[in-house]
């Protein structure tokens, strides 16, 4: 019978601190994406598909292309890096962890120019697009979702 | 001197007796008819004294209790609780009644609409706390947010950065 207790509160305890851990990493995805009008469009990006209807009646384009990206495990909610391309880099600054996401700064630079800076709550439920610079006949897009 | 009737019925109930008894039955036209009669009169006294009789209460006691209860509560102290009652609310407690209710919906209702502030947005949705530009490097940037319903993406709508050419869509 006690042999069967301490089992049952081991199995508990494991449980609950897969599940907190399980909690406590979430990924955020942030990318950089070149939306453009091409004849034939390239599938969207797996990161995209939950919004791509969004993407696609907001800014009016057929292709969305991933030119940087950056998957960051987030454990202590303090965590910053960055997602680059070749001329354009997304600094993300982690400060903090609310009950609804991450309190986050972002840095877009083209090259060595810091064109936008943004602070945003990002919830885990709502993911946030911003819209860049035109690029060509295409426009820069920020994608921040958490995972 | 009794009439007729008044002899009849008490030969009827036999309180007839000697010689009055006896003229009596002597003036009777028929006798035998008479007896019948008086034979029939008694059975009929029986019958109704049978039928007509007190019932025997099978529950006396309860009976009698809820008789004197009923007695002690009508000689009693006279009470008039509903008198008492509507008493309280005089003209001006009601006044103040519905005046104290009155401040509370209001305070209930500033509570709620302040609460309820349609342009606040939802903690669940993404938030855009601030955003700007370099004015140097944008000066007609103008910045707009907004969320869609469908997925409620979060949108940081950024115009008027200075535009690229096609090289810097590499990866």
């Amino acid at each position: 019978m006690r042999n069967c207790a301490l089992l049952v509160a081991a199995l508990l305890a494991l449980v609950m601190s897969v599940a907190s851990a399980a909690q406590a990493t979430q990924t955020v995805w942030s990318g950089l994406v070149i939306a453009e009008n091409v004849a034939q469009p390239a599938p969207i990006p797996p990161e995209l598909i939950r919004i791509e209807q969004t993407l696609k009646a907001l800014f009016g384009y057929n292709q969305f292309q991933v030119i940087g990206q950056s998957r960051k495990t987030l454990k202590t909610g303090e965590e910053d890096w960055l997602a680059s391309s070749k001329y354009f880099a997304l600094h993300v600054d982690a400060r903090g962890e609310t009950e609804a996401g991450y309190v986050l700064n972002l840095k877009l630079y083209k090259e060595n120019d810091l064109l936008l800076e943004t602070d945003t709550k990002l919830s885990k439920r709502s993911p946030l697009v911003i819209k860049g610079p035109q690029v060509g006949g295409g426009q820069l897009l920020l994608v921040l979702v958490v995972q | 001197m009794k009439t007729f009737e008044e002899k009849w019925t008490a030969w009827l109930d036999g309180e007839l007796s000697g010689k009055e008894l006896v003229e009596f039955e002597a003036s009777l036209p028929d006798k035998a008819a008479a007896e019948a009669e008086k034979h029939g009169a008694h059975k009929l006294g029986a019958l109704l004294k049978e039928q007509l009789g007190a019932h025997a209460l099978s529950n006396e006691d309860f009976f009698s209790h809820q008789l004197r209860e009923r007695i002690v509560r009508e000689n009693g102290p006279s009470r008039e609780p509903s008198l008492e009652a509507s008493t309280w609310w005089t003209v001006r407690r009601l006044f103040l009644t519905g005046v104290a209710s009155l401040a509370l919906f209001v305070i209930c209702a500033v509570v709620v609409i302040r609460d309820k502030n349609p342009g606040e947005q939802s903690q669940y949705l993404t938030q855009i706390l601030n955003a700007r530009v370099d004015p140097a490097v944008s000066p007609n940037a103008t910045i707009s947010m907004f969320e869609t319903k469908e997925d409620k993406v979060t949108v940081l709508w950024v115009e008027g950065l200075q535009s690229l050419p096609a090289d810097y869509a590499a990866k």
